[in-house]
């Protein structure tokens, strides 16, 4: 369904421009602006993949364009739940653009096939598998969004000097806490993917581990956030070294996308990159 | 029917005047019911604060003068003034210029401090006391709502009063940007000076729930505890037990050197599970080691961060200010056709009116001759007069609001004389 793509794009894109002119003019009525268009985007977007289900028969996560148009619904449904949940608008003005670019990058790619596909969808621990993993990847853009964000405004702070940004993102108390429960939904949803995927694996192949570059990482990205959900999970404000372990850490799990396409991975699935 | 504001502000008048001539509600009132006799000065209001004292009226476009005239002997027999004596301190602006006035002053431009939020409900509460003693009439209801409209706009859409432009209120500035909500929070003032009071009770409105005060003094911050009510004083040597409690510390001691040093703010932050506190020194000398700045989580800000910060929100206030005229401008021109609109409006219901009374009249006279009808029939015979007049009415109606739209005044009284019709 690429022409409802195309209206979720539009609609995406809206939200970009209207949250971008908020984040800078701070009014009101442009934010509801975006977030309408948002929430029609969503659903137009929620429609295209039980469509793309439905006309494929498969699971809508498995080629490139499906996990590029499946990572920014998932984006858009953990902004959708910062904004519900904190009234953190400023978050939608860096979001929202890479949504919308995630969204046009699906519509470049050309549709996957569908034959190579059939084989993955025997079992359902493949359809769990990514999509924890794509949620989690979600979780950890928030979280290093809302790390950077902090470290900005702590920098401002302890240096007495504002600068526009300083106004006009959430307070500091806030983008402690979305870091902090991002990152917990994060971990969680990571470690159920994996178990997932290491429990595919073994049905499939009777094997659980492969030495995988992808794995590897994973693995890594894993580790380090399980240190930072125990760091941020004691009862003491972890601001700054949680915080920049949120930005590492969202290197290691761009590492983790990618390794699949440039390292040469098993984990090449149709030119997939989960 | 014309507008007429005419008054005095702070830029024009020193206090000795201005609070000669403020009134209270009930002078308001009674004010109003003289001033406004429905003959002159058909509608009035009057805003009367520490700042300024307006009155707003109405009056017909050809009473102009004697309505100002009015107004003004108004002012200077409330005040107890010789005539002429407030000549020099009174503004006078007619319609558009009145519109506009009052829009700036609703929008807070016309302030002390611009963007300070308090003129609003000033100048709603005068429109209340004005619609009670029932000298609101058409024109000023009007200006009125449109009034709290712009107003509302000019908050929304610029950054006027976003940002804090006084030492007292930057504590709430600073406390919300680190906590995002006071609800909850403790304030420790160490000191009980008067900037100490003021900063207390801004951050009390903003939902701090409990103030601690240290002071060297115990009965003056005794003193400052009853004055603020919720409030519990902490003797000045315990002052290193109860630090740690406290979220935002406002100090103003008058003492010659530090009295919270660095090992002072470790400790309070370890027992205080590393939660950032807030430090704020309006005292010369400083009483708060600047070294304190050095420990995690804690921010410490003396009185020339403040005035660099304050001085940079003032100048982005200016800037929005500029947004606001222009918000203010195009309002203006918006309200003044819709004064014009109105002014068409009875003339042009009336003029339609008569088309149709004309058109049931001929119907009914004729309506014999039709024989028995259905419902259906009599219904269509009746729609298909009016919607032939109506379409006939149409352009000149039409030709009518224009004239009255570009206020050509001898045009559309042509027009109304053409079809016999009084105002």
């Amino acid at each position: 369904m690429r022409s409802l793509l195309f209206a979720v794009l539009a609609a995406y894109l809206i939200a970009a421009i209207h949250s971008i002119l908020a984040f800078v003019n701070k009014r009101r009525s442009l934010q509801q602006v975006a977030q309408w268009s948002m929430a029609i985007g969503f659903v137009l977007h929620t429609a295209t993949l039980i469509d793309d289900w439905a006309v494929d028969g498969h699971y809508p996560l498995f080629g490139q364009r499906e996990t590029l148009s499946f990572l920014a619904w998932a984006l858009v449904a953990g902004y959708a739940l910062v904004l519900y949940r904190y009234q953190a608008q400023a978050v939608g003005a860096f979001a929202m653009p890479l949504i919308s670019i995630l969204t046009f990058l699906a519509l470049l790619i050309s549709p996957d096939s569908a034959v190579s596909a059939a084989k993955f969808s025997t079992t359902w621990l493949f359809p769990i598998h990514t999509t924890m993993l794509i949620f989690a990847y979600a979780a950890f853009f928030i979280v290093f969004m809302a790390s950077v964000m902090y470290l900005l405004q702590e920098r401002e702070l302890k240096l007495k000097t504002f600068s526009g940004f300083f106004y006009r993102l959430p307070a500091l108390s806030t983008v402690n806490e979305i870091a902090t429960h991002a990152a917990a939904l994060g971990l969680t949803l990571l470690t159920l993917g994996l178990v997932a995927g290491v429990f595919w694996n073994w049905s499939l192949h009777g094997q659980m581990w492969r030495n995988d570059p992808k794995e590897i990482f994973a693995v890594l990205t894993w580790l380090l956030y399980f240190v930072l959900a125990i760091y941020r999970s004691t009862a003491n404000w972890r601001g700054r070294r949680a915080a920049w372990l949120g930005v590492f850490g969202f290197v290691l799990v761009l590492c983790t996308f990618l390794a699949a396409p440039l390292l040469g991975s098993y984990h090449v699935f149709g030119m997939a990159l989960l | 029917m014309s507008i007429i504001l005419i008054g005095l502000n702070h830029k024009t008048a020193p206090v000795e005047i201005r609070e000669r001539l403020a009134l209270d509600d009930a002078a308001c009132a009674a004010g109003l019911r003289s001033l406004v006799d429905g003959e002159v000065v058909r509608e009035g209001l009057i805003v009367s604060t520490c700042n300024r004292v307006e009155i707003l009226s109405a009056t017909a476009n050809d009473q102009i003068e004697f309505g100002a005239g009015r107004v003004t002997q108004f002012l200077d027999t409330s005040g107890q003034l010789p005539p002429g004596f407030l000549n020099d301190h009174l503004y006078r602006h007619t319609d558009e210029e009145a519109v506009r006035h009052v829009f700036r002053v609703a929008s807070s431009l016309d302030s002390m401090v611009v963007g300070e939020p308090q003129v609003l409900g000033q100048v709603r509460h005068a429109y209340s006391l004005a619609v009670e003693a029932g000298t609101a009439g058409r024109v000023l209801n009007r200006l009125v709502h449109h009034t709290f409209r712009v107003a509302k706009r000019v908050r929304t859409e610029t950054g006027i009063a976003a940002s804090a432009v006084s030492i007292s209120y930057m504590a709430v500035e600073l406390g919300k940007k680190i906590f995002s909500s006071l609800k909850g929070s403790t304030v420790m003032l160490i000191g009980a000076g008067e900037m100490a009071e003021l900063s207390a009770k801004h951050l009390l409105n903003a939902g701090a729930s409990r103030v601690l005060i240290v002071n060297r003094t115990e009965a003056t911050a005794q003193q400052l505890a009853n004055q603020i009510g919720s409030a519990t004083v902490v003797p000045f040597e315990h002052l290193d037990d109860s630090l740690h409690d406290a979220d935002l510390v406002i100090c103003s001691t008058g003492a010659p050197d530090y009295v919270l040093k660095e090992e002072h703010l470790r400790k309070a932050t370890a027992r205080r599970r590393k939660r950032p506190t807030c430090l704020i020194d309006i005292s010369v000398p400083r009483n708060i080691d600047p070294a304190c700045a050095k420990v995690r989580n804690v921010f410490l800000f003396d009185i020339d961060d403040l005035e660099n910060v304050i001085t940079s929100n003032i100048r982005e206030r200016e800037r929005e200010a500029e947004r606001a005229e222009l918000i203010v401008q195009s309002e203006v021109m918006q309200f003044q056709q819709s004064l014009r609109l109105m002014d068409v409006g009875p003339s042009i219901g009336a003029m339609r009116e008569q088309f149709q009374d004309v058109a049931r009249a001929e119907l009914a006279r004729q309506r014999k001759k039709l024989g028995p009808l259905t419902k259906e029939q009599e219904a269509a015979v009746e729609s298909l007069l009016m919607s032939t007049v109506n379409k006939i009415s149409h352009p000149i109606l039409n030709q009518m609001r224009r004239f009255y739209g570009a206020s050509d005044a001898d045009a559309s009284q042509a027009s109304a004389d053409l079809f016999d019709l009084e105002e």
